[in-house]
């Protein structure tokens, strides 16, 4: 395995320089992973001789990407590597509807270490809350770091929230989670700034700065997954509007008289489209689904699920479209669960927004796959938290 | 602006369950520790079997494990009546157990755990081999295992109930049963564990998921049965049901005088009305 791995990195297999290079990164993946591993453990996680890990290891810390620590194994002495990082750390944390990732990264956005779970439905703050703390003091402690390291924490959330109250700007998306305020919470835990915003917002802002939109300058991040939303990137920021509520995608009626929709209106996209509805429309003795089986199912070339998934992107379509004939971005981003079925979904999207809209055809939004993929949003909770600190490291949270 | 689709799917293609249990019963005695339970498990699902202590979760677990043998009832396998007179009929079959104190060795390293009584190689032992199956599957897992040659008692609780599960996984089961696989864990160990149940469902095992913790059998559950003094006291699945609704069931919330008495009435009615 670890020859395949050279030949695939590398275009010049076996020659010295290649092997040297494709060994280092190796080994700055092992530590990556682990998070913090001691020089022994490298080598067996990595399948090196301990003699190559020492010398690449003490090479790297040279250069300022790895960072050594004495410690102790089983009573002997060892040395803890971990990635450097210069500045402090910052950290983000993904609430999404069924799943929480958390990561800590420094403030290059090089992330040092990286958890993330399944979470049960209709979870609940304070429950979650304690989880992501006692996960990032797990963290920090396997980078060798000290929680007043951390700069400022990134929050994201699938629901819009209120800049000014912290609060979910409307009750009943996030049923465990309404009337509170999650900056004010979290920061009773940890002690250090916390700054939350939408998923969407924050899913765009990745794929904005680092992802498949770079170098626009309007561009709109979809989210399709559980429920469906969407970041407005507007001549080059977040476009939040009035109560941060922009950008509430899912929302946009698409059939007057249709489904319910959680929201408490009639035939809101989601409540057509959304994972639920995709799931309840396959739902037919088949024993159990989830939104990642039919994912999977699709494109393993069942044409049921296909049907379901091209049904959705439909639905989309004309909703891009609306949205399109508004903001005319340059190109459109999409991302969540349901991204991950590529042009399944996006060639309906693509085939019912051409139809619906006003503009021509060389001049309407490409519409393309986020190349975050399921990180995204957890990428934009770290660059969100970097972002607020530069302001003023000390500010109390917002 | 309306697009509803108004063709409906045809049916799916239906997956018959990889087990059936029908109509166990057990006791101990004196003690009916188990009366006419029935479960499926299907392939690619992850069953969470809850009930509070003593209601014959442990039992049920230890007759298809092959450690007791049911004094009535049916299991079928794979479309197959099986009996499972002992643990090795049980893995013979394809069903893995991992129980509570995972049974590794200590004082072993990872691979040997791994292979402890399947080792690899005629005379002497393939470690080569051995090694390489063993981080190709942890691997498989995504699991966080620095080094597979250090002892198992210097690894953490979560990276121990990685390995007693790798180790399931050697024979290649079908149904892997998984009991109390967070009791006593962090958050980032309960997280890794998850995360593997997750991996063992998306490779199609069925997974029998015992746990108290109602969060992680709702994180991770496909459906949920539950027990209440050796009886099935409801299956829900979990998409559909709220956490209130399986601890009622739990606590017998759901079954008291009252609910009783409602329903004998309404029965009594039907029958008159007939």
């Amino acid at each position: 395995m670890y020859l395949e791995s050279v030949s695939i990195t590398r275009a010049t297999p076996g020659s010295q320089t290649s092997l040297r290079e494709a060994n280092r990164a190796r080994i700055v993946d092992a530590v990556k992973r682990h998070g913090g591993l001691t020089q022994v453990e490298l080598a067996g996680a990595t399948g090196l001789s301990p003699a190559t890990v020492s010398n690449i290891v003490k090479e790297l810390t040279a250069s300022g990407v790895l960072h050594t620590t004495p410690s102790t194994r089983s009573g002997r002495r060892a040395q803890h590597v971990t990635l450097a990082r210069a500045l402090g750390i910052v950290a983000g944390v993904h609430f999404s509807t069924r799943h929480m990732r958390v990561a800590l990264a420094d403030v290059t956005n090089t992330v040092v270490a990286e958890h993330n779970m399944p979470l049960a439905k209709d979870h609940r703050a304070d429950n979650e809350l304690d989880k992501a703390t006692r996960l990032i003091a797990d963290m920090l402690e396997s980078v060798d770091a000290r929680m007043d390291e951390i700069l400022a924490v990134g929050i994201a959330v699938p629901a819009p929230v209120d800049a000014a109250s912290g609060e979910i700007s409307r009750s009943g998306l996030m049923r465990g989670w309404d009337g509170i305020s999650i900056a004010d919470l979290m920061h009773r835990r940890i002690k250090r700034p916390v700054f939350v915003d939408n998923e969407a917002n924050l899913g765009a802002l990745a794929e904005f700065r680092l992802g498949a939109a770079r170098g626009t300058t309007n561009s709109i991040y979809l989210r399709v997954g559980q429920g469906i939303g969407a970041g407005l990137i507007i001549n080059g920021s977040v476009f939040r509007g009035y109560s941060s509520s922009a950008g509430e995608f899912g929302h946009m009626t698409i059939d007057e008289g249709g489904p319910l929709c959680r929201c408490g209106n009639r035939g809101c996209l989601e409540a057509i489209a959304g994972g639920p509805a995709i799931i309840d429309s396959l739902r037919e003795g088949n024993g159990p689904m989830k939104l990642t089986d039919v994912v999977v199912h699709a494109i393993a070339g069942d044409p049921l699920c296909i049907r379901a998934i091209a049904d959705a992107g439909r639905h989309i379509g004309i909703a891009a479209a609306n949205v399109c004939n508004l903001l005319a971005p340059e190109r459109i981003v999409v991302g969540g669960e349901l991204a991950r079925a590529g042009e399944l979904l996006l060639g309906p999207i693509r085939h019912s927004l051409e139809r619906s809209v006003v503009m021509s055809t060389d001049k309407v939004a490409d519409i393309v796959q986020g190349q975050l993929g399921e990180r995204a949003e957890l990428t934009g909770a770290l660059l969100y938290a970097v972002d607020r600190t530069s302001i003023g490291a000390d500010d109390p949270i917002a | 602006m309306t697009l509803v689709s108004d063709v409906s799917p045809d049916k799916h293609v239906v997956v018959d369950p990889v087990l059936t249990m029908r109509g166990i019963n057990k006791g101990f005695g004196a003690v009916q520790a188990l009366t006419d339970i029935d479960l499926d498990i299907y392939p690619g699902e992850v069953v969470a079997l809850v009930g509070d202590n003593g209601a014959g979760k442990s039992t049920l677990v230890k007759i298809l494990a092959g450690v007791h043998p049911p004094d009535s009832g049916t299991v079928t396998f794979n479309d197959k009546k099986v009996s499972i007179p002992s643990p090795a009929a049980s893995r013979e079959l394809g069903i893995a157990t991992v129980f509570q104190d995972l049974a590794l060795c200590d004082n072993l390293d990872v691979v040997s755990n791994l292979f402890l009584g399947r080792e690899i190689g005629a005379f002497s032992l393939d470690e080569v081999e051995m090694e390489s199956r063993s981080w190709e599957l942890l691997r498989q897992l995504s699991a966080k295992i620095p080094s597979v040659r250090i002892a198992v008692a210097s690894l953490s609780g979560g990276q121990r109930q990685t390995v007693a599960i790798a180790r399931s996984l050697i024979g290649e089961p079908t149904v892997v049963i998984l009991d109390e696989p967070t009791a006593a864990l962090g958050v980032a160990q309960t997280a890794e564990v998850l995360n593997l149940i997750e991996r063992l469902r998306e490779r199609g095992l069925g997974v029998l998921l015992i746990s108290h913790n109602l969060a992680d059998v709702q994180a991770v559950a496909d459906r949920c049965v539950v027990l209440r003094l050796g009886r099935n006291n409801g299956v829900f699945r979990v998409a559909e049901v709220s956490y209130e609704e399986i601890i009622a069931a739990i606590t017998g919330a759901t079954d008291n005088v009252v609910t009783r008495r409602a329903a004998a009435t309404s029965a009594n009615n039907e029958e008159t009305s007939k």
